[in-house]
């Protein structure tokens, strides 16, 4: 599987949703071998960010640019070839068999004449062989989870964007899904998750982005994010990171 | 989705030609069917009148009229993501019942054969205009639902004031059977005014398959994987618009094929919304075929409408549906 790489930036990128600003002059970028977590309180802007990046909602004012491209000027079944996008929920309207949902990740490319072992990979990096043949709607919530990252993970897309995808998910699939992350990013894609876990984005992504009211409240590195002092400020909790090898156990101690 | 050609889909096709046969030999005169046929489409010989001109078109239309609502019902349910949506929810229907009442009660829908389905299928594009322009840019599939519930409910009422003030009885009776549907005195003109638009339907329909099968996702999903704007739903609602307001032109309004047919067939096809079109098309040709099989055998002092046949077959079929979610299966 070739691996294109794709650096992506946000210029001024303001969004708004039912004349209610949601999104406030927004600049970022992302690069290829990159993971980053936008992390932040509920209602921060975490989704929409993703859902404008993904091309689902389109900014009020300000840029993406994909490449040297600006994304408005990608059609979007291209656009589809170079991000997949998996939203907060997303619940299946029939009872399709796990190997055709995952093939739905592949229809931005067409007939695909290596679709069943595409389809397979997939279904092994995130550990659900066992359910190929099974209806969707006998998944349990997190085999569901994990079926629907495995359709965010089949096609080529340089640019991966999920929404809270560890939510639902046991600690060892967790673990899991974050150590797959880290290899799509390894191996040159562009990856932004949103993420309430605190202690998963120090552990295993490059950077965050932390939001607070629509506005980029910080971003950088994990250990320059996260600090009691900058924690404290938007999430209104005090906490305590402590820092072992690179590695934070985030704890939070009280309502400030 | 694999392509793998599923034997009872075949089966359904088969039966088609089958019932075809059994439709040519069914009426209340028995024909020499081999003459009939030997006898040629110019034939002056009175079976080969009763084959070529009655027989045949009326078997034809069933197929065709069938298919197309079997086919907009399985695009209205991939659409709105709903299991019990139907094409008369969008008020395709009533659009084109509306405007044939509207002729029927002014006494001059017989005088030309072409002037009632031609006003019906316009009526059901105004109606189905209407809900879209009602929705709003951008509309999501409840909300296409609620103003398509609006737009019904208001096109009901003018049907109702319509029968209320009818001019007469017969004016009045007109009207209540052309709302039962039926395929009687059908012949090739209205086959050939409701195909062309049945066809192009379908091609509407067939240009929007992925959209289709990318929205069993969800319309965020759908959106991500390269379905966005307004391009994809007015390509289904086009569809289902000219399907079957084509449909309901020609033979009334027929209940029920277009809610029950797909969720028959739905396993046939693996679940797949898109694979769903050509499969629920089968299987309402083949359903609204034996309806009217039944109909032309029923021996009584009125006609018996199909509209009334497909609705006795739509609510067992409901029984049976809550049957099955009691004992755990999803809807």
């Amino acid at each position: 599987m070739k691996t294109p790489t794709l650096q992506v930036s946000c210029r001024d990128l303001s969004l708004e949703r039912r004349r209610t600003p949601v999104l406030r002059e927004i600049n970022c970028a992302f690069s290829p071998g990159e993971l980053t977590a936008v992390v932040g309180p509920n209602g921060a802007g975490k989704s929409s960010l993703l859902e404008t990046l993904a091309g689902v909602l389109a900014p009020a004012s300000g840029h993406i640019e994909l490449g040297d491209r600006d994304a408005t000027a990608i059609p979007a079944a291209e656009r589809a070839r170079l991000c997949a996008y998996l939203p907060q929920s997303e619940a299946p309207a029939w009872s399709l068999c796990v190997a055709d949902l995952v093939a739905l990740g592949l229809l931005p490319w067409g007939r695909a004449a290596d679709r069943p072992q595409r389809v397979a990979a997939a279904l092994e990096l995130v550990d659900a062989t066992h359910l190929s043949g099974r209806a969707v709607t006998r998944l349990s919530g997190g085999e569901l989870r994990r079926v629907q990252l495995a359709r965010l993970l089949v096609g080529d897309a340089p640019l991966l964007i999920a929404d809270e995808p560890t939510a639902a998910l046991d600690i060892r699939h967790q673990l899991q899904l974050m150590h797959t992350f880290r290899n799509q990013a390894d191996a040159g894609k562009t990856v932004v998750l949103a993420l309430h876990d605190l202690s998963l984005a120090a552990r295993f992504c490059d950077r965050i982005l932390l939001l607070c009211d629509g506005r980029l409240a910080a971003q950088g590195a994990p250990q320059d994010v996260f600090t009691p002092a900058l924690i404290g400020d938007v999430y209104g909790v005090s906490c305590e990171f402590r820092w072992r090898d690179g590695v934070a156990d985030f704890v939070p101690l009280d309502l400030l | 989705m694999q392509q793998n050609n599923n034997p009872a889909l075949i089966l359904l096709a088969a039966l088609i030609p089958l019932a075809l046969l059994a439709a040519l030999v069914s009426g209340p005169v028995s024909i020499d069917l081999p003459a009939a046929l030997a006898g040629g489409w110019h034939s002056e010989a009175g079976d080969a009148v009763i084959l070529w001109q009655l027989r045949l078109p009326r078997a034809l239309l069933a197929i065709l009229v069938g298919g197309a609502l079997g086919m907009g019902g399985a695009a209205m349910q991939g659409m709105l993501r709903n299991p019990l949506a139907e094409p008369a929810l969008l008020g395709v229907s009533s659009g084109a019942a509306l405007a044939a009442i509207l002729l029927l009660y002014y006494g001059v829908a017989w005088q030309s054969g072409w002037l009632l389905p031609v006003l019906a299928i316009g009526g059901a594009f105004g109606a189905v205009a209407c809900v879209w322009l009602l929705a709003g840019r951008g509309a999501s599939a409840s909300r296409l639902v609620l103003a398509g519930v609006a737009i019904n409910a208001f096109l009901s009422a003018l049907m109702a004031l319509a029968l209320n003030y009818a001019p007469s009885m017969f004016a009045m009776q007109e009207i209540v059977f052309w709302l039962l549907g039926s395929l009687a005195n059908r012949g090739w003109d209205q086959l050939l005014l409701a195909l062309p638009f049945i066809l192009f339907g379908a091609v509407l329909l067939f240009c929007a398959r992925n959209y289709l099968r990318a929205l069993s996702l969800g319309e965020a999903s759908a959106a991500s994987l390269g379905f966005r704007g307004r391009r994809y739903p007015l390509l289904v609602l086009g569809g289902i618009a000219a399907a079957v307001g084509a449909a309901v032109a020609v033979a009334g309004t027929i209940g029920f094929v277009g809610l029950v047919v797909p969720h028959l067939v739905r396993p046939l096809v693996r679940q797949d919304p898109a694979r769903l079109l050509w499969a629920s098309a089968l299987a309402g040709a083949l359903l609204l075929l034996l309806a009217d099989i039944l109909v032309v055998n029923f021996v009584g002092a009125q006609e018996l409408r199909i509209g009334a046949v497909t609705a006795f077959i739509g609510a067992p079929f409901f029984f049976w549906l809550i049957v099955s979610v009691r004992r755990g299966q999803a809807l």
